[in-house]
């Protein structure tokens, strides 16, 4: 029997040296050379007997223990290691499995309550009780582990190297999802084992309660509450680590699903485009940007003689009809309407030069109604356009210059004017 | 609602970026805060006017045209830039590097550009870009001018609307029909999207001061033409 004090004294005395080796323990096990070596280099005055000394004071004490059919190697005792990372909040994950084995033996130990309280067996049901709630601790104890390695799962994945690729990154997340935090959803789940296994408890517990009253104490009542309350925080404490696993692990784990949809949509649609070209990509999710204006006046000369005509305005007489003149000479034209002017067009399909043909058509028109004209026909989504070359037209009252089109029906010749090709320059 | 103008004291900035098609996001922090302060007088004010001012929350804001308009359009532009992330997704995730990280905040190198441009040479022929020349004007260059990226001493930095391309990852890789369509002879649906470069079909209008089909050079050459003439007569 190795005296508890001995051990405790031993640890504190030899925490700076035992600290750093948690970490090689931590990793695996280590030859007698190898600890004498990080040993030695945390104690640079020390000498190779001292080492001695002090490996011998921790193998007497069962702090390290020799690695069973390798004498040479060691490690630290399992009991002892399990404090130490306690101590170091260095957590390892348990299993979700541990809990449910836990959870099972809870339900078996409220059928022996159940069944020590039926033959009025107030011993055995103290010990049952006892035991009972020694489980209960064993589960919070983990559930407390657990929450705090699932934290340290999610620290190491967001403070690791941003250049690692995600799936390495992330590859301890995504098993801890699959391995504890979905198992743990089922387990904790309305019909789960988690909540059968304490509601079972939790009734036997009331019922003797209850019956307690009737039939008389075996035990006290304090117990019995105080063992309820435990299993109520059992269970409280399992829904907080699963909510907790959730909000570390969940954002993660999308973000790790996140970026393969994002590297799968992009090799998808590489390899559409190498197969089909640009226009490959759905069209829906293309982004828009906007800049749906910015050539409304035309150039900057434009702009000036627009704003210089603004800033001349003025509005011309307004000339009524007189109820007592007659009107003399040919009744004025009503002005075209679109649907008019477009029929007219259709009509002279093919027609080689629009401007020419407007020309013809409104030999008196304006010039800025033509103009108008001419954009709105040479828009027409119902004609496919061809542009020519620039050349003079003389209005009635101007000379104009520009790029006219040669119109046909929009339905010709379609493979060689590709719908996109740009006219403007 | 009531809109207190004083209150808006970056409008004007803020109105002749977004409407440039500029996405403003933290990097211009005088601008982003302003529109995150006052997001729903300036989108009530841009939506009287008839501008639609997007406030996605990942941290940015941008001016989204008319869907009517807009489809009616491929935009060249939209779509380099979308297969420009395709390939540096791919790319980064076969050097095992993490797309996402570079993509959202991370940034690129100059240099990396030759390479990338070798190895997807294929691809980037189709979005007519040939050179690091090319690549740096019609790709690098238009990203930095829409508020994509940022570019400094030959580093680009990603910024939060590259969302809008990572998107575009995901609703592809959501869209089944694209990938049995991979297989198929069927031709995809064309991506409909604007840009200033093939945008004049986007300004199809029924107004008559629209004179944008007239123009035959650039606000740009008008001005240098102009500032040319004034100079020979002054001469």
């Amino acid at each position: 029997m190795i005296e508890p004090k001995r051990v405790l004294r031993a640890l504190a005395e030899h925490w700076a040296l035992l600290e750093p080796l948690c970490e090689h323990f931590d990793q695996g096990t280590l030859s007698l050379g190898e600890l004498r070596a990080q040993l030695a280099a945390q104690q640079l005055d020390s000498t190779p007997q001292d080492i001695t000394s002090l490996l011998d004071v921790w193998i007497r004490l069962d702090i390290l223990v020799p690695v069973a059919k390798s004498p040479n190697r060691f490690e630290l005792n399992a009991q002892i290691h399990d404090f130490l990372a306690y101590l170091r909040k260095e957590h390892r994950l348990g299993l979700c499995l541990e809990i449910e084995a836990y959870l099972r033996h809870l339900e078996r130990l409220a059928g022996y309550i159940q069944d020590a309280f039926d033959i009025r067996d107030g011993h055995d049901l103290a010990r049952q009780l006892r035991l009972l709630d020694m489980r209960v601790r064993d589960v919070l104890k983990k559930l407390a582990n657990d929450e705090q390695a699932l934290a340290a799962v999610a620290d190491r994945a967001k403070t690791s190297d941003r250049q690692i690729p995600l799936r390495q990154r992330y590859a301890e997340v995504l098993a801890t999802w699959d391995e504890y935090v979905e198992p743990m959803i089922q387990l904790v789940n309305a019909d789960g084992a988690f909540e059968q296994g304490v509601r079972k408890v939790e009734n036997v517990l009331l019922r003797m309660l209850t019956e307690q009253q009737r039939l008389g104490h075996l035990v006290d009542d304090d117990m019995l509450l105080r063992t309820h309350a435990r299993i109520l925080e059992m269970q409280t404490s399992a829904q907080l680590t699963l909510r907790h696993a959730r909000e570390l692990l969940l954002p993660l784990r999308e973000e790790a699903r996140r970026h393969n949809a994002v590297t799968r949509g992009a090799a998808l649609a590489l390899s559409a485009i190498r197969r089909k070209g640009l226009d490959a990509v759905p069209q829906a999710a293309m982004p828009l940007f906007t800049r749906p204006q910015s050539t409304f006046l035309g150039s900057a000369s434009q702009v000036e003689a627009y704003v210089y005509a603004l800033a001349n305005f003025e509005p011309k007489p307004a000339r009524f009809p007189k109820a007592h003149k007659s009107h003399k000479g040919q009744a004025q034209r009503a002005p075209r309407t679109v649907k008019e002017m477009l029929e007219r067009c259709e009509d002279a399909l093919p027609m080689p030069d629009l401007m020419t043909w407007l020309l013809e058509q409104e030999p008196d028109g304006a010039t800025d109604e033509l103009l108008y004209w001419f954009s709105r026909l040479s828009r027409e989504k119902r004609f496919k356009r061809e542009r020519l070359e620039r050349r003079d037209y003389h209005t009635h009252e101007h000379q104009v210059s520009l790029r006219s089109f040669a119109l046909l029906p929009a339905g010709t010749d379609a493979a060689e004017q590709p719908a996109s090709t740009p006219y403007a320059s | 609602m009531h809109l207190d103008l004083s209150e808006l004291s970056q409008l004007a900035p803020i109105f002749r970026e977004l409407f440039k098609g500029y996405h403003v996001s933290r990097r211009d922090p005088e601008l982003y805060a302003q529109l995150s302060n006052f997001q729903d007088q300036y989108r009530t004010l841009f939506k009287a006017l008839g501008f639609e001012l997007v406030c996605d929350t990942r941290g940015f804001y941008y001016f989204v045209p008319d869907s009517a308009i807009a489809s009616a359009q491929v935009n060249k532009t939209a779509q380099r830039l979308a297969l420009f992330t395709f390939i540096i997704v791919e790319h980064l995730a076969d050097q095992g590097r993490d797309p996402i990280a570079v993509l959202d905040g991370g940034s690129l190198g100059r240099d990396e550009l030759p390479s990338l441009l070798d190895k997807y040479r294929d691809l980037f022929i189709q979005a007519e870009v040939q050179t690091q020349e090319e690549l740096e004007e019609k790709i690098m260059r238009r990203m930095t001018q829409l508020g994509f990226a940022s570019e400094d001493n030959g580093i680009y930095r990603f910024l939060p609307p590259m969302h809008r391309f990572l998107d575009v990852c995901l609703s592809v890789q959501q869209d089944r029909d694209l990938a049995a369509s991979v297989h198929s002879v069927l031709p995809l649906p064309a991506p409909v999207i604007i840009d200033e470069d093939s945008d004049e079909k986007l300004l199809k209008t029924d107004d008559p001061l629209d004179l944008s089909d007239f123009e035959e050079e650039s606000e740009e050459d008008a001005l240098a033409r102009a500032i040319a003439e004034e100079q020979e007569t002054d001469a």
